[in-house]
């Protein structure tokens, strides 16, 4: 059943990546119209993918004229840390059990919704879970729906500075662990260090780049953490 | 190309990867003890390599207004300021920045 107040605050935290998904997915759907998506396409895209960088990814393959097999592989890359995420995230639940319950978290594991749900800092009802992965999919699909039909109606330089959102809910998120202890920040610079490198030295593509930083940060923390900072009983 | 099976393609490829693992949780929460650790901390890890370097990229040549806004809102929560005001002045300085 779903509890009302847990519900209500997962929509409630979910607003900030409404906000960063509504306008990154205005973007969106004028790519789609400007790659000759029709309208139902290019929403439909949105609402049973649910996924920002694979969907560009997607279409930027798709506009450069790469064979289905090849866009479908680097989509796969691209998303193969949500591995990572949905297992992570799939012990932090409160009733690991229920079959909807995991389908939806399953479906909603996108990158703002794996970090958000992760400091939350206890266990995770399905309820809190529905309200924000229901609020950053409404942001998604409706962003989408809108910059199909209308553009970017946004003053420029408003649209462009939108992009900023979800890095800074991102940022935030880092500095509340700060916060908490120090070795956050380390942890999160060694993957930040390594993308970087990887991404603007190396030439890698973004997909992979991302999965080799975050494990070799994900175990450089497990080294530095004890048992109990990492909360593990 | 059929769209759809473009469409319905890289839907699967996105989805399998997500929800698949809820179903193995059981299994994962036998895992050893450090890989179990690890699952904890990926979160953590995986802030630094979601904000660097695509926040600085994504601007292109103007990458200095991706930074100040990043800082600002991390100045901000270490501050314990709350998320919705990070984003607030993160937005503020970025404007900003491209402006100038």
């Amino acid at each position: 059943m779903l509890k009302g107040k847990d519900f209500t605050e997962g929509v409630k935290d979910g607003f900030p990546i409404f906000l960063g998904y509504f306008t990154t997915a205005l973007a969106f759907g004028l790519l789609t119209r400007t790659s000759g998506f029709r309208f139902v396409e290019g929403v439909l895209t949105s609402m049973i993918t649910f996924a920002g960088s694979g969907q560009f990814l997607m279409m930027n393959l798709y506009n450069a004229g790469s064979l289905l097999l090849s866009i479908v592989v680097s989509v796969f890359f691209i998303n193969s840390r949500y591995i990572f995420m949905a297992s992570s995230l799939s012990q932090r639940l409160e009733n690991p059990r229920s079959v909807p319950g995991r389908l939806m978290c399953g479906f909603g594991t996108v990158d703002e919704v794996f970090t958000v749900a992760s400091f939350k800092g206890h266990k995770l009802s399905y309820s809190y879970m529905a309200g924000l992965i229901l609020t950053s999919y409404v942001g998604w699909v409706s962003g989408t729906a809108i910059g199909y039909a209308g553009g970017t109606f946004l003053p420029e330089v408003v649209q462009k500075a939108a992009v900023i959102t979800v890095y800074a809910m991102f940022a935030s998120l880092l500095g509340s662990e700060t916060r908490r202890g120090v070795k956050a920040l380390l942890v999160a610079s060694v993957s930040a260090l390594i993308n970087s490198l990887l991404i603007l030295v190396a030439g890698l593509s973004t997909g992979l780049s991302f999965l080799i930083s975050m494990i070799i940060a994900t175990i450089t923390g497990a080294l530095i953490y004890t048992d109990e900072e990492a909360g593990i009983e | 190309m059929n769209k759809i099976v473009l469409i319905v393609s890289c839907a699967a490829v996105t989805l399998l990867p997500r929800i698949i693992p809820y179903f193995a949780s059981s299994a994962l929460s036998k895992l050893p003890r450090f890989l179990r650790k690890c699952m904890m901390l990926l979160p953590v890890a995986a802030l630094g390599a979601l904000i660097f370097p695509l926040a600085l990229t994504d601007f292109s040549s103007q990458w200095y207004a991706g930074l100040v806004g990043v800082a600002a809102a991390f100045i901000c929560s270490l501050l314990k300021g709350p998320m919705i005001l990070s984003i607030i002045i993160a937005l503020i300085s970025t404007t900003l920045m491209l402006l100038v």
